[in-house]
């Protein structure tokens, strides 16, 4: 029974970045980006960045990370099967964080600049019916749902003892230390944000996803009719004086729901 | 789906609460210090406060306590939010247990430290402020020299940003020895100068982002 469910399902993705007012003020660019594909056999792959304030390209830094690293995990060609194998997912995540790097690094000497001057974070997630996996450099939160509504955080900001300090992908160790986690259950949602969201989203005491967060979102998400629609009362909601009220960071909310 | 769903009507926050930024200022309250420097010190932590609450963010996230050293090293004021702070009326007299000053202010800070990660409260670098129109007097000189060794530990490992400003006869050289910072010299008494750049420093960091190389005022009421 369930083959048949899950060949029925495919996932309702809406994805946005805005702007954080400090950076409208002070007319910079987004240095968040994001990038997600949905691939065969219904894997989806995401990524969400988010360059360094003080990095000169951080906007560059981390459009071309999340580009680097969707591309990297769809040119495998991967199929659920291979997904059965955790040895296979950990180095195809690894790969991801390779290629981004590589990719960054590579610009910086195109453009002559230092690696510091695209300094971003990185979290990659490929997400199927049975599973999800999630590797991340830095700030941000990635999260599931199983079909139980247990909500689970992935990943947690890793932003050292300070708040304003992180780790990069362009750091020389980064890939060794990145946070790698493989959630396998039934899921039906998953959601991944940059850190401008995380004091909203996330009760950092406890270290749980807020479900009044998320949960509207996700309903959101599973009932999307028209994409563009949505894309853009997404981007509404991130705009919003509630939001704005709270944070001043570029903000970054991929948010994905299985539909049948 | 309707497209006038708004989410921002249906999608709740968490209630985390403010990052905080401590800021432990050690003050100088020894003989020498009285008359003039001392009440243009008073008049300065009144600056401090007033420029500190103009900045709504500041307000909520800075963090001030007080220690004072003279004969003895005391707490006048433990650590309080911006908005609640209310700047005390110092007096002057006695020695300058300097060391001792250093070792409080740093305890305080672990101790803070402490408090925040129990609460899951997001913090910042903490700052150390000492003002001292002199050197240290009236302690053993190992208290002084541990002080200092546990000071320089404390930076090389960003536990803390420690900065040192010399009021008109404070020993510089001395100073300098103490603090892995150069100390900066007040120019004459212009303690309230000192603090507003003070208070717009705390606030830009209390703001910064993720890595960002927190850029600080220049600074018009001191040299190097």
């Amino acid at each position: 029974m369930s083959t048949t469910l899950k060949q029925m399902v495919h996932w309702r993705v809406v994805a946005a970045s805005v702007c954080g007012t400090s950076h409208v003020k002070n007319e910079q660019l987004c240095q968040d980006a994001h990038n997600w594909q949905v691939l065969p056999d219904n894997i989806l792959v995401a990524a969400v960045a988010d360059g360094a304030g003080s990095a000169k390209l951080g906007k560059v830094g981390s459009m071309i990370a999340t580009t680097a690293a969707v591309e990297s995990v769809q040119k495998h060609e991967i199929s659920r099967r291979a997904l059965s194998s955790d040895d296979f997912v950990r180095s195809l995540l690894t790969n991801a964080m390779v290629a981004a790097k590589k990719a960054v690094e590579e610009e910086a000497e195109a453009t002559s600049s230092s690696y510091d001057d695209l300094a971003t974070t990185l979290i990659v997630m490929v997400a199927t019916p049975e599973g999800v996996a999630v590797a991340q450099i830095g700030d941000g939160v990635a999260v599931a749902r199983d079909y139980q509504g247990n909500l689970l955080a992935l990943t947690m900001p890793d932003s050292g003892e300070y708040i304003n300090e992180t780790t990069f992908l362009t750091s020389f160790d980064s890939i060794d230390n990145a946070q790698l986690r493989l959630w396998r259950q039934p899921i039906v949602n998953v959601g991944v944000l940059t850190d401008g969201l995380q004091m909203l989203a996330i009760n950092m005491a406890v270290g749980a996803p807020h479900k009044p967060f998320f949960f509207p979102l996700f309903e959101f998400v599973a009932n999307i009719d028209d994409k563009s629609v949505a894309k853009e009362q997404l981007v509404k909601f991130l705009r919003s004086e509630r939001i704005t009220q709270r944070t001043d960071d570029d903000l970054t909310l991929v948010l994905a729901a299985l539909h049948e | 789906m309707s497209d006038t769903l708004r989410l921002d009507e249906v999608v709740e926050f968490a209630e985390n609460p403010e990052p905080r930024c401590p800021c432990v200022l050690l003050l100088d309250t020894s003989g020498s210090m009285q008359g003039t420097a001392i009440n243009a010190l008073n008049e300065g932590l009144q600056t401090f406060k007033e420029e500190l609450v103009k900045n709504s963010l500041a307000a909520r996230r800075v963090e001030v306590a007080i220690v004072t050293f003279d004969s003895s090293v005391n707490i006048v004021q433990d650590f309080v939010t911006a908005d609640l702070f209310s700047p005390p009326t110092l007096s002057a007299q006695g020695l300058t247990t300097m060391g001792a000053g250093i070792h409080k202010a740093l305890d305080l800070i672990t101790e803070r430290k402490n408090l925040y990660r129990a609460n899951g409260v997001a913090y910042y670098r903490p700052w150390i402020f000492m003002i001292t129109d002199g050197e240290p007097q009236g302690e053993f000189e190992d208290v002084v020299e541990q002080a200092s060794l546990r000071l320089q530990a404390d930076e090389a490992s960003k536990r803390v940003a420690f900065f040192t400003v010399g009021v008109e006869n404070a020993n510089m050289m001395r100073l300098g020895q103490i603090g892995v910072r150069s100390p900066l010299k007040l120019q004459g008494l212009n303690f309230v100068e000192m603090f507003v750049w003070l208070s717009a420093s705390m606030s830009a960091v209390s703001q910064s982002k993720v890595d960002d190389q927190v850029a600080l005022p220049p600074i018009g009421w001191g040299t190097v």
